[in-house]
């Protein structure tokens, strides 16, 4: 699929932290091998018990938008020719807690409204740079 | 336990927009220093200690060297890049005076943004590091796409009304039209003038947003004993308080607490250190970063419950000088001066000496809350001697 922000915009600068997340092609969160709690953004130490080690949990890539704002003045100057454009908050269906930043894709931006359901696509960009595949979680908006 | 400091004197340069300020922003801190040193009736030697927030740029070696200090016995900033830390400044200076560790300590912001450019402005560049990944590449960039995200949910579950956002930039507003030294000063502000403004990030108005502006503010704490020998009617800090609830420092709005303007136990602590309630308070400074956090910390600060916020601030009941809660009666951060919220800290000190344009009738308590929106954030209360 096409990239929402422009072609040229800022990608994730991969490390082992987020490689799961925007690269796997699933909607990852991360786990405390130790006592089992889910958080997101990736820590390196567990909210609940302070573990050090973690897995990875795959959810279904549903969710609902919990928040969302239209950015309509562009910063930087550059993005001019790409506002208006919707940035979402998702609560995850499989963890209502964990909410996630993004892009509802299918919809113009002043159509996003909190409540709707969402479900995960992926934008999959070549990073010739970093020589990685990226698979950047996105969303499309289906009721 | 209350502490023993009190302020004794305040000061402040001219105002200017961003990047008009013909001196550097140094050349600001300095003279509004002096300022509020001469205010107190002190001399600049009589000065031992610095604090500030926001990672400040003028440092202490550099300031004292340059005013001719004989001593600086404290100097301490708040951790945080952001406006949060305007009222834990003066807190760790209460601290230290109450410590005994310094005997003047100067509380100040200068900035020149001509001079050093947007303060946090995002810059393009190929990759977004750390968490800003999760953020950046889906376009979150900015502290207004941040605080609208908050905004958007707080307006959703509490049902309140673009219009209560609107009533913060009117407030803010009328109050400049009183003060010679807002850059607002003879610019009202109307209704219909907010709605027709442009969007920034929804619900954001260009209104709802503060400006970009140059100047420096300063105050002088000392103990309460010293303070009665002094040039000015002295200010107690009756309480001050930093706070953050659990988990809320998780990122990227995974606090549980979301929508949250991260003053929910600031509210507590410091009523609870004060010994009084909202309802003793008679005049309040917000922190404006944006509107739609101004409303959520009113709540979270205990003035209303969230779904009492469009009545609390209609019908004029924020306006000074005769408000039920005056808020922001210099103008503010949105029309007096952005000096990324000190301002705030001076005008809350003179409507207890009674010396503000907006001056609000027998003030005991007069409260300033940072800014919200980010964490930890912090309050202080200052009271009538």
């Amino acid at each position: 699929m096409q990239r929402y922000m422009p072609d040229w915009w800022v990608l994730p600068a991969i490390n082992d932290q987020n490689r799961e997340f925007f690269t796997s092609g699933e909607i990852k969160i991360q786990q405390c091998e130790a006592c089992g709690q889910v958080q997101h953004p990736p820590e390196e130490v567990c909210h609940q018990c302070q573990g050090i080690v973690f897995d990875w949990r795959s959810c279904s890539g549903e969710g609902t938008i919990f928040s969302h704002t239209v950015v309509e003045h562009p910063i930087p100057n550059s993005l001019q020719e790409r506002v208006p454009y919707a940035v979402i908050l998702v609560s995850l269906t499989d963890y209502p807690a964990i909410r996630i930043i993004g892009n509802a894709t299918n919809i113009d931006a002043d159509k996003v409204a909190v409540g709707q359901k969402v479900r995960a696509v992926f934008e999959v960009i070549e990073d010739e740079q970093a020589k990685v595949t990226l698979k950047i979680p996105q969303w499309e908006v289906i009721s | 336990m209350q502490g023993q400091a009190a302020v004794v004197g305040i000061g402040e340069t001219d105002y200017y927009k961003r990047g008009e300020s013909p001196k550097t922003e140094f050349q600001l801190a300095s003279e509004a220093i002096n300022k509020a040193v001469a205010d107190a009736g002190l001399k600049l030697e009589d000065i031992d200690g610095f604090t500030s927030y926001m990672e400040s740029r003028n440092d202490p070696g550099r300031l004292s060297a340059a005013l001719g200090m004989k001593n600086v016995a404290f100097a301490a900033q708040p951790w945080g890049g952001g406006g949060n830390g305007v009222a834990a400044s003066v807190a760790i200076a209460d601290a230290a005076i109450s410590a005994g560790y310094a005997k003047n300590i100067v509380v100040f912001r200068a900035l020149a943004q001509g001079q050093f450019g947007r303060f946090g402005q995002s810059k393009a560049s190929n990759y977004a590091h750390g968490n800003r990944a999760y953020s950046a590449v889906y376009g979150m960039l900015s502290p207004a796409h941040i605080c609208a995200m908050q905004t958007t949910r707080f307006m959703h579950q509490y049902g309140v009304s673009q219009d209560s956002l609107a009533e913060i930039a009117l407030a803010a507003h009328a109050h400049a039209q009183l003060n010679p030294r807002a850059i607002r000063y003879g610019k009202p502000l109307s209704r219909e003038e907010y709605h027709a403004s442009r969007w920034i990030a929804k619900p954001f108005h260009l209104y709802d947003c503060c400006p970009e502006n140059d100047g420096a503010t300063a105050i002088v704490i000392s103990t309460r004993e010293q303070a009665k020998d002094l040039k000015q009617t002295p200010v107690p800090i009756l309480a001050a308080a930093q706070g953050l609830g659990k988990r809320d420092g998780a990122l990227i709005f995974n606090e549980p607490s979301f929508p949250t303007s991260f003053n929910r136990e600031v509210g507590q602590q410091i009523w609870q250190r004060a010994g009084i309630t909202p309802k003793d308070v008679q005049v309040a400074q917000f922190y404006e970063n944006f509107t739609g956090p101004v409303l959520m910390a009113i709540t979270e600060m205990g003035f209303c419950e969230p779904e009492e916020i469009n009545e609390f601030v209609a019908d004029g009941n924020i306006q000074g000088p005769d408000g039920k809660l005056p808020i922001n009666t210099s103008g503010g951060n949105l029309a007096e001066c952005y000096i990324h919220g000190f301002e705030l800290i001076n005008e809350a000190v003179r409507q207890v000496r009674g010396q503000s344009t907006c001056q609000v009738k027998d003030v005991e308590h007069s409260l300033v809350v940072s800014g919200p929106g980010f964490s930890p954030g912090s309050a202080v209360l200052f009271s009538r001697d």
